[in-house]
């Protein structure tokens, strides 16, 4: 696949306001530059290794597999990724884009936390000033990424607007960005946005794709379909990144079913619920009412919880290179719970949407087919929610003890 | 005493809701406005500071839609003659199609529409379209355009050009400086003979501001301000009147 698409089909694009033209064509000059020199991709290569982490395992998943008593569950840890989630690979690229760029400063939007956290890691790394835009609702849901970012010396800005989850978070790191470009880089965390950042977003987070290609070969395993969750689609588009250019395998993006099938209740862009549109610089397709007003969405997991989807991903949708399906809010619970139990991990309350769709998958395969689960994310920072869930009275008690301690 | 300034004077669609929007409109004419910029409310406006911001989400909970942002246009149109350009966000271009977009906006009497994040090469037939209804599409320039972009966007030709006269995002004051002002000379140079209609602004809320770049545009862009002034309520039609009264200097002149 080519480096630079712009378009995929119809969707693509580069759709904003002329001031921001200059620093959108700096940024895609920059980063085809960076991409084909060696120096650039070695330093990058040996950053992932020693700073991220990587390669992350392949773990193949025995217990979960008996139980579910189907196909063979593999897991790719990108949770052990340094700062817990994918969103270090395209952090990590980003920054070093930036620095070569000669920009002094980072700007980031974030939904989870992930991607400000891992924005706030390599900034720290580099020492480079950094602010994180996060939805207000975002902030009380992801507290414990709050403290990190901050930690790390990140200035962390409440967004209030909107929703105040990550469209508006993005719309406030845009509106910072018209004004200081020539300092400051836009760190954008999925493969969203006006180009080049689809692009550049996917070839970042593609080692995902190329470790796993490899470790499947190593491994000798026959994988049927490669699953994982879509907010924006970065972890998604760098896992299936290897992939997509043949059949197989299956590829499968597992959106937020959230609590239901009505508006506001979900944040399930593809088969048809959501419309085309032109937002935030990028056509694909949108949650969104009849005149183009964006809808509000909900779902468990900040990360999920969006009204667009990346436009390479809504055009493998169309074209039906990946398959689409939804997780609701309970199933991925149940998720966390299951793979916790069988396997010792705790998935990402986003990543457990797509270890969701493989527990219900799990049967239509034979035992010598394997299924493999991005597990993008580790769900230490969903601690508060989850215990609110799941174990609400000794939390809240512990939390009152906490408080007035 | 010279000739009163132009100014356009921008307006958010049913802010504060359906009715009231109408007599914005009458105050802004009754101050001598030269220009109606009526902005759709979009739920996502990128390019808008807090105040423009804050007006477009109390608008859309006063139920705006574009059917009634047509009708708005329409209705004041029945009662004010100075042109009145639609400025909204490309979605709503996008999602009721561009065809009929421009077709309704023409119906309702507009001169012409603004859609800033539909720039010329990104435009999904802004240019062509509005062109072949005899609409005026205006593209927004920046100073942090390129020789190269600048002389693309000037082959277009087109009737208006809309110049902001510093990057970011709308409501912040802007300081008339060099930088904005050479910015003016470089969209001159290259709307060769200088048929376009220059309207400038972006932060422009004093009499000084308008008259630092009066001399440079064929009219001065108000928005912020103005919104401003609306969304401090009571008799805003008065408050707009005499604000576009005092920012084009016909104060002056009729006090003289
Ligand atoms: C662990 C994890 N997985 C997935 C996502 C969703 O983003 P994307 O679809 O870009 O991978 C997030 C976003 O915050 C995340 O933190």
């Amino acid at each position: 696949m080519k480096r630079y698409n712009d378009f995929f089909g119809s969707f693509g694009g580069r759709y904003v306001a002329e001031m921001l033209r200059a620093p959108l064509d700096d940024l895609q000059e920059a980063f085809l530059q960076a991409a084909a020199d060696p120096a650039f991709t070695r330093e990058l290569e040996e950053t992932l290794r020693d700073f991220a982490g990587r390669p992350t395992p392949l773990l193949k998943a025995e217990n979960a597999t008996r139980e579910l008593g189907g196909a063979s569950i593999y897991i790719k840890l990108e949770g052990l990724a340094n700062t817990g989630a994918h969103k270090i690979n395209n952090a990590v690229g980003q920054a070093m884009l930036a620095r070569r760029m000669g920009k002094t400063r980072i700007i980031a939007e974030t939904g989870a936390g992930q991607h400000g956290v891992a924005t706030a890691a390599v900034c720290a790394r580099l020492g480079i000033p950094c602010r994180v835009y996060m939805g207000e609702v975002d902030m009380r849901r992801q507290r414990p990424n709050v403290f990190w970012m901050e930690r790390y010396g990140a200035e962390v800005v409440s967004v209030t607007t909107g929703s105040a989850t990550l469209k508006d978070a993005v719309n406030e790191a845009l509106r910072d960005w018209a004004a200081s470009f020539p300092t400051t880089h836009y760190l954008l965390g999925s493969a969203l946005g006006p180009s080049p950042y689809p692009d550049m977003v996917r070839e970042f987070q593609s080692v995902i794709g190329r470790e796993l290609a490899l470790q499947l070969r190593e491994k000798g395993v026959d994988c049927a379909a490669l699953v994982a969750c879509v907010g924006g689609g970065s972890n998604a588009i760098g896992f299936f990144s290897a992939f997509l250019e043949s059949d197989s395998p299956v590829l499968i993006g597992v959106e937020a079913g959230g609590r239901g099938s009505g508006p506001g209740q979900h944040a399930a862009r593809m088969n048809g619920r959501g419309r085309a549109g032109i937002v935030q610089g990028y056509k694909s397709l949108f949650l969104a009412d009849s005149d183009g007003q964006l809808l509000s969405t909900h779902s468990i997991s900040a990360g999920l919880d969006y009204p667009g989807i990346g436009p390479q991903l809504a055009h493998l949708g169309e074209e039906g290179r990946i398959k689409f399906t939804t997780a609701s809010d309970s199933e991925a619970l149940d998720a966390v719970q299951f793979f916790a139990r069988t396997e010792g991990l705790v998935f990402a309350l986003e990543s457990a949407h797509a270890a969701a769709e493989v527990m219900r998958i799990a049967r239509d395969y034979p035992r010598e087919k394997s299924l493999v689960v991005n597990m993008s994310g580790r769900g230490d920072k969903d601690l508060f929610i989850l215990a609110r869930a799941l174990d609400p009275d000794r939390w809240t008690a512990f939390l009152r003890e906490e408080a007035a301690r | 005493m010279s000739a009163p300034s132009r100014i356009m004077a921008h307006m958010v669609a049913w802010y504060p809701d359906g009715v009231s929007s109408l007599e914005v409109a009458r105050g802004l004419a009754d101050g001598g406005c030269a220009y109606i910029e009526l902005q759709f409310p979009f739920s996502d406006p990128t390019a808008d500071g807090p105040d423009i911001q804050r007006a477009c989400s109390a608008a859309l909970e006063a139920g705006f839609t574009v059917d009634a942002g047509f009708e708005c246009a329409e209705a004041i149109r029945r009662f004010v003659t100075v042109p009145l350009f639609i400025m909204s966000y490309a979605n709503l271009v996008f999602t009721r199609g561009m065809e009929r977009f421009l077709t309704d906006a023409r119906a309702c009497g507009a001169r012409g529409v603004i859609v800033p994040d539909l720039p010329p090469d990104y435009d999904e037939g802004l240019f062509r379209t509005a062109a072949k209804l005899g609409l005026a599409a205006v593209p927004v320039l920046s100073p942090s355009m390129r020789e190269g972009r600048l002389s693309r966007v000037g082959t277009l030709e087109t009737e208006y050009l809309y110049v902001t006269l510093r990057t970011g995002t709308t409501g912040s004051f802007t300081e008339i400086d060099s930088s904005g002002l050479e910015f003016l000379s470089r969209v001159a140079r290259m709307d060769h003979g200088g048929k376009a209609k220059v309207l400038g602004g972006f932060g422009v809320s004093t009499r000084e501001q308008v008259q630092a770049v009066s001399p440079h545009v064929h009219a001065v862009v108000v928005g912020s301000a103005l919104v401003r002034l609306v969304a401090a309520g009571g008799d805003v039609a008065s408050a707009v009147r005499e604000m576009v009264r005092k920012l084009s200097g016909a104060q002056e002149t009729v006090g003289a």
